[in-house]
């Protein structure tokens, strides 16, 4: 498997199908000697940012701090729980346990449900 | 029955991004000063797009995945960066300019200037996204803008001469003003050849649900419905030409772009033009806006679809409601909507490389269609537009500034 | 030690003789069982078309990239990669010791 081709920018989904957003980077253990193995899969935050300029991460991450659910990190999903990759990677988690969605709730719940017609958040 | 009914996609998609004000406008100021000599341009862009639609179609139904899905996997984060720069400037523009057509055309319908409509046009448009399906969108401005016929209608009606109309389908130069020619041919180009439209078809097949067997239907559809966009704009030219060359008309203001129908159709024309160009730019404002939040929701893999209730996809209705919004404000500050259009084709000229060059490495993915790539035929138009893209994209500023 | 993956893509590589071999353009991984193992690096150009998934575009003009060599991919095994600087890796062999990718 190659991993750029492969596994980054995919699209991730969660047990259910839902959607979790994109393979923003992945983080790779490396040792002396040991063989390096990927141990992490990151989304959002400043990740995307960072392989732009690290400029724009600032900026991201300031602006993070200003406003929305205030998460500073990536989430990070443990290899581990990779369940198939192929047009999509499946992972073994439930979204909203991750925090992969934040943004996507606190949009939902302080804007578009103000606005009449938005509908709710289903909670949990 | 639901595969024929699926070119309702295909005549939205048209009548979204061949007959708007930029392209209704260009068709019409290239008709007044060039009289047929500018039908190649429209022949040209025609056959580009019918090329680049039906391979959107044929990749999103194959592999179940939107050509913005696919640019950012395979061409990754940075380059889509650039891409979604050039997306939110040129898409930015065209609904600034679409609402404003609306706003225009209401303005000659009652004699309301257009910046007091553009709050209410802003809100139908976003209230329609809000409340409305992508098969309400799809199928009533397909609907609506069939009124659009009353341009053959009006064109056949003036007699042309279809021996020089049908050498206007040929490439040449006019005797004088090289650079207004050259700025509306490229104008023309740009209007035709929108990536908008690629996107935004891309995902109303995955709206629609198209799989594998819609490859056949999806070819008829393309060349269907581009086709009829590129003869209703065609005619718009030679109803033009008929109309405001022979009095040596220039036409520079929406009021007189009005006037085009009413020599052929006295009575109803002037109605026919104003409820057209209020119907196909509002289609347009729908695909633009949509096209956008498509746009960012596929590249960040956000959840998206415009027959859930908002909640459900938070992040893709704020977008489209922020730029809805935001549109609406250059309109209030009474910014001439025409200047805008001739501004976004020519941006939307400047930045088509970004869009069109990826299409030559997708449609070539195995990965992603397995049997169903490219053919060399496909391959070789892929070519010659990314070609013509880059030729769009250094000349259409200087022509701007020396012909626009 | 931990290294993000996004951002070590497009560094430039050296040679233990500090001569310049290319960028990281690829990394080749196995799968075992709930691991994900890195077994080789791909660095130069043409890695990009493995990327791009643009193989059935450049074969037939291949022969002529090689010849004029602007078709240069060289597959370097995990061992013989040092990340301890993840900006700027080094390999632990020689240039000519490498191997091209296929």
């Amino acid at each position: 498997m190659d991993l750029v081709r492969d596994v980054m920018d995919q699209k991730l989904l969660d047990r259910e199908d839902c959607e979790m957003g994109r393979v923003d980077g992945l983080v790779m253990e490396v040792g002396e000697h040991s063989q390096p193995r990927i141990t992490h899969i990151q989304i959002g935050g400043t990740t995307p940012w960072m392989r732009l300029h690290p400029a724009f991460a600032r900026l991201s991450a300031r602006l993070a701090q200003m406003w929305g659910p205030k998460r500073k990190e990536p989430v990070r999903i443990p290899w581990s729980r990779v369940m198939t990759v192929g047009r999509d990677i499946k992972l073994d988690v439930r979204v909203r346990e991750t925090g992969a969605i934040d943004w996507e709730i606190w949009i939902a719940r302080h804007i578009i449900e103000r606005i009449p017609g938005g509908g709710h958040v289903e909670e949990g | 029955m639901k595969k024929v009914l699926a070119i309702t996609l295909g005549i939205v998609t048209s009548v979204g991004g061949f007959l708007e004000i930029g392209s209704v406008t260009t068709a019409v100021q290239a008709g007044a000063a060039f009289g047929y000599q500018l039908l190649w341009a429209i022949l040209l862009g025609t056959a580009c797009l019918v090329f680049l639609v039906e391979m959107s179609g044929r990749f999103s139904a194959v592999s179940r995945h939107t050509i913005v899905d696919a640019t950012r996997e395979r061409f990754g984060f940075p380059f889509f960066a650039i891409v979604m720069v050039g997306v939110v400037l040129v898409f930015f523009m065209v609904l600034v300019a679409e609402l404003g057509g609306i706003g225009l055309s209401l303005q000659i319908l009652t004699g309301i200037g257009f910046p007091w409509w553009a709050v209410p046009v802003s809100f139908v448009v976003w209230f329609l996204m809000w409340k409305g399906t992508f098969g309400l969108i799809e199928n009533g401005a397909s609907i609506l803008g069939l009124v659009t016929i009353s341009f053959v209608v009006a064109a056949v009606k003036l007699n042309p001469d279809w021996g020089a109309a049908a050498h206007g389908l040929l490439p040449g130069m006019p005797g004088t003003d090289k650079a207004k020619y050259g700025f509306l041919a490229v104008s023309i180009l740009g209007a035709s050849i929108s990536p908008h439209l690629m996107y935004f078809y891309s995902s109303g097949a995955i709206e629609d649900e198209w799989d594998k067997s819609y490859i056949p239907v999806n070819r008829f559809i393309a060349t269907l419905g581009m086709t009829f966009g590129g003869v209703l704009s065609m005619a718009a030219l030679v109803a033009a030409a008929l109309t405001f060359q022979p009095n040596g008309v220039e036409v520079d203001t929406f009021e007189q772009s009005a006037l085009l129908m009413t020599t052929a159709l006295p009575k109803w024309g002037f109605f026919l033009f104003a409820a057209s160009m209020l119907f196909t730019c509002l289609g347009a404002a729908l695909e633009t806006s949509l096209a956008i939040a498509y746009f960012f929701a596929q590249g960040f893999g956000w959840s998206w679809s415009e027959d859930l209730t908002p909640s459900k996809n938070a992040r893709f209705c704020f977008v489209y409601t922020i730029i809805i919004l935001l549109a609406a404000v250059p309109l209030l500050m009474g910014i001439d909507p025409i200047k805008v259009t001739l501004m976004s084709m020519a941006l939307t000229a400047a930045t088509l490389p970004l869009a069109v060059a990826p299409f030559l490495f997708l449609m070539n993915d195995p990965i992603y269609l397995g049997e169903h790539r490219n053919g060399w035929i496909s391959n070789t138009v892929v070519a010659i537009t990314i070609l013509i893209s880059f030729v769009l994209a250094l000349i259409a500023i200087p022509l701007q500034i020396l012909g626009g | 030690m931990e290294i993000n993956v996004e951002l070590l893509l497009g560094t430039k590589v050296c040679d233990i003789d500090g001569e310049d071999v290319g960028r990281i353009e690829e990394l080749r991984v196995e799968r075992d069982g709930q691991s994900c193992l890195v077994e080789a690096y791909f660095i130069g150009a043409s890695a990009v078309i493995q990327r791009l998934s643009a193989w059935t575009l450049v074969r037939p003009i291949r022969g002529i990239l090689s010849t004029r060599r602007l078709y240069s991919a060289y597959q370097v095994p995990w061992q013989d990669m040092d990340l301890s600087d993840p900006r700027h890796p080094r390999l632990r062999i020689a240039k000519r010791d490498l191997r091209h990718a296929k």
